[in-house]
């Protein structure tokens, strides 16, 4: 790790350009999303000091994707490398809860490789977190030590440049003439931003202190009515699971073309009523209490059994989008209580169901 | 480098044989060298018009070409059964675990199954019977709604009854005129004194609800559910256990199972439906 500085990030960024094909946040009401880096100088470039709107995984698993053809074979390109700016710790952990699914070696899925590999990542920190956010229940403190080839934070009359990989070193000495020393105060400066952020985010969340893992909370609540409670909220519009950096069902569809055919992955949502149905008509999760039953359950049990992590970052990005108003912090809150004053055992300890 | 995981390949249909008035057997030969395992499961591609999820119901002894029995379910399926002689599809696969046949050496193996569940038990069926030296018997419980819904008729009541080891007993839901034999749903011809119920290894394969109660009727005897091996059918798109539709808690049924034994999966919500 090496730490540069740089008080134009503009020239920064147009250099990255000319090397990658960049994208960078942009303030478009209340939130960022993300854009084409347009160097000419006429939009101005927001730093973002809260992650964007949008969630990383658009850039390696695209809403709707070519991923076969017929006749013949379709192996994924060989893409140009891409940059992507502005990237925060939340999104950052997110990649690495995607990489499990889609890294796997015998089954790795070269559509989404094809992407990780090319990408270069320019995260930031965070020092304004969102009211939604409630990263530090997941090891989120608003900075990544890793998985990142540079890290920029924004310091007073400038940036402080980190490097995270051997691709973001080489990057800062080939572009040496525009960095400077980080005078030591203001490393010291950036220490007290990150540590501002970090008791932000304990005092916002303060009341999520639970006295259980919330795996255990969710998985020995599996009887509670709150599911029903909060699905009735529910309008089905499936934005929670389109926004959540981490959530990556997709399904497979056929199409015809004019001489050929395709093979389409496309995203889908486990929030959606045929979503687990089958052409016989069964249906395993019919009411939308048990879909976000399900929900829950594969986000903090059956990910957590399979790789080891929650699949979940605390990003609040599903409580900023639900139309119907379910926010998970209060459904995790409330399933705690139900936990506590009904002292469910864990699900290993109850006797098999039949049915 | 792995290839494109979504990438099927070319398979031509040289046969078709009718089975029942809603399922048809085709033959296919896929293009290059195609092998797999009993209880594994394929995705046949109808190139332009959708993908669904089939077990094999030949064996995995021949290699030449392939037999996979569809029921008419569907959208893709209703294609299916549109398609003639000579006609070109996708396959991808094989996925999955299919029957741990080293499991049961030595061992009764004792084969519950309804409907179109017959398919996938016909290879399990065919592997044992090419060494059924290996296995103490082959106990086979089988039914349907009605007599003209069998499956396979020309062996199940002819060559497959003659096998020395083999045992099969056939039920329907609905008698007709014909038929002689037992009539009630296939948990009416399950008895305790099938086989050793301390040692055989059962395997269930057919519509859910018949699981289910077959699955309990087995406990009922006496069977521990890791020794009760259950062809377990969910939704499944992606054949790799990415794409989230056929989760059974912790498991995706199409990379972890579709063969389960009762013990794996019996802690997680609505296996039945």
């Amino acid at each position: 790790m090496e730490t540069v500085f740089i008080s134009n990030l503009k020239a920064f960024l147009d250099i990255a350009a000319e090397e990658m094909e960049l994208y960078v946040p942009e303030r478009s009401g209340e939130r960022f999303i993300y854009n084409r880096y347009d160097s000419s100088g006429r939009k101005q470039v927001d730093f973002n000091n809260i992650r964007a709107g949008t969630s990383v995984k658009e850039f390696l698993f695209p809403v709707r994707e070519l991923a076969s053809v017929t006749p013949g074979r379709f192996e994924p390109d060989e893409l140009r490398p891409f940059a992507v700016f502005g990237l925060q710790q939340c999104d950052i952990r997110s990649m690495s809860i995607l990489d499990k699914v889609f890294i796997e070696e015998e089954f790795e899925d070269r559509l989404y490789t094809a992407r990780r590999k090319k990408m270069f990542i320019i995260s930031t920190d965070c020092t304004e977190p969102g009211e939604s956010c409630f990263c530090n229940l997941f090891d989120g403190r608003g900075f990544v030590e890793s998985g990142f080839d540079l890290n920029v934070s924004e310091i007073k009359d400038g940036f402080i440049i980190e490097t995270g990989s051997s691709k973001g070193k080489d990057f800062v000495d080939r572009h040496s003439e525009l960095f400077g020393e980080v005078p030591a105060v203001l490393l010291s400066l950036r220490d007290k931003n990150r540590a501002g952020t970090q008791k932000q985010l304990e005092q916002q969340n303060a009341e999520l202190r639970f006295d259980r893992t919330i795996r255990e909370i969710v998985e020995s609540s599996q009887e509670a009515e709150v599911y029903d409670e909060e699905a009735e909220k529910c309008i089905e519009c499936q934005a929670c699971t389109r926004v959540c950096p981490t959530c990556h069902c997709f399904y497979l569809y056929d199409e015809k073309r004019k001489d050929y055919f395709t093979k389409m992955k496309m995203w889908d949502s486990c929030m959606r009523y045929g979503y687990a149905a089958v052409a016989g008509g069964a249906n395993p999760r019919k009411t939308l209490g048990d879909r976000l039953k399900h929900r829950l359950l594969h986000k903090f049990v059956y990910f957590m059994d399979r790789y080891g992590i929650e699949m979940c970052v605390g990003c609040g990005r599903c409580v900023d989008a639900d139309a119907g108003g379910i926010d998970l912090r209060q459904v995790l809150k409330e399933l705690s209580e139900k936990a506590k004053s009904q002292a469910y055992p864990l699900q290993g300890d109850k006797p098999a169901k039949g049915g | 480098m792995n290839r494109n995981l979504y990438q099927p390949f070319g398979c031509e249909i040289v046969d078709i044989i009718d089975e029942s008035a809603t399922i048809k057997s085709f033959v296919v030969v896929p293009e290059g060298d195609f092998k797999f395992e009993t209880g594994q499961f394929v995705e046949l591609t109808l190139p332009g018009e959708g993908e669904a999820p089939f077990t094999p119901s030949s064996s995995p002894a021949v290699t030449d070409k392939m037999e996979i029995t569809i029921m008419k379910a569907g959208s893709v399926t209703n294609l299916l059964h549109q398609c003639t002689k000579g006609q070109k599809v996708g396959i991808r696969g094989p996925f999955g675990n299919g029957y741990p046949i080293e499991d049961f050496v030595g061992k009764e193996v004792y084969i519950v199954g309804g409907g179109v569940g017959l398919a996938p038990i016909r290879s399990l069926f065919l592997t044992l019977v090419d060494r059924i030296g290996d296995f103490k018997s082959v106990v086979c419980r089988y039914g349907v709604r009605r007599p003209e819904d069998f499956i396979y008729k020309k062996a199940l009541f002819g060559q497959w009854q003659r096998i020395d080891g083999v045992d099969i007993k056939l039920t329907v839901d609905e008698a007709d005129g014909e038929w002689k034999d037992n009539v009630g749903v296939v948990t009416t011809i399950l008895s305790k004194d099938d086989v050793d119920v301390n040692s055989a290894a059962a395997v269930v394969c057919g519509p859910p609800v018949m699981m289910k109660y077959a699955t309990l009727k087995l406990l009922e005897f006496g069977f521990s559910p890791e020794r009760i091996y259950l062809s377990m059918e969910k939704n499944m798109s992606c054949g790799v256990g990415k794409c989230g539709h056929c989760m059974i808690g912790k498991y995706y049924v199409c990379k972890d199972g579709p063969v389960f034994t009762y013990e794996q999966i019996k802690g997680y919500p609505k296996i039945w439906d």
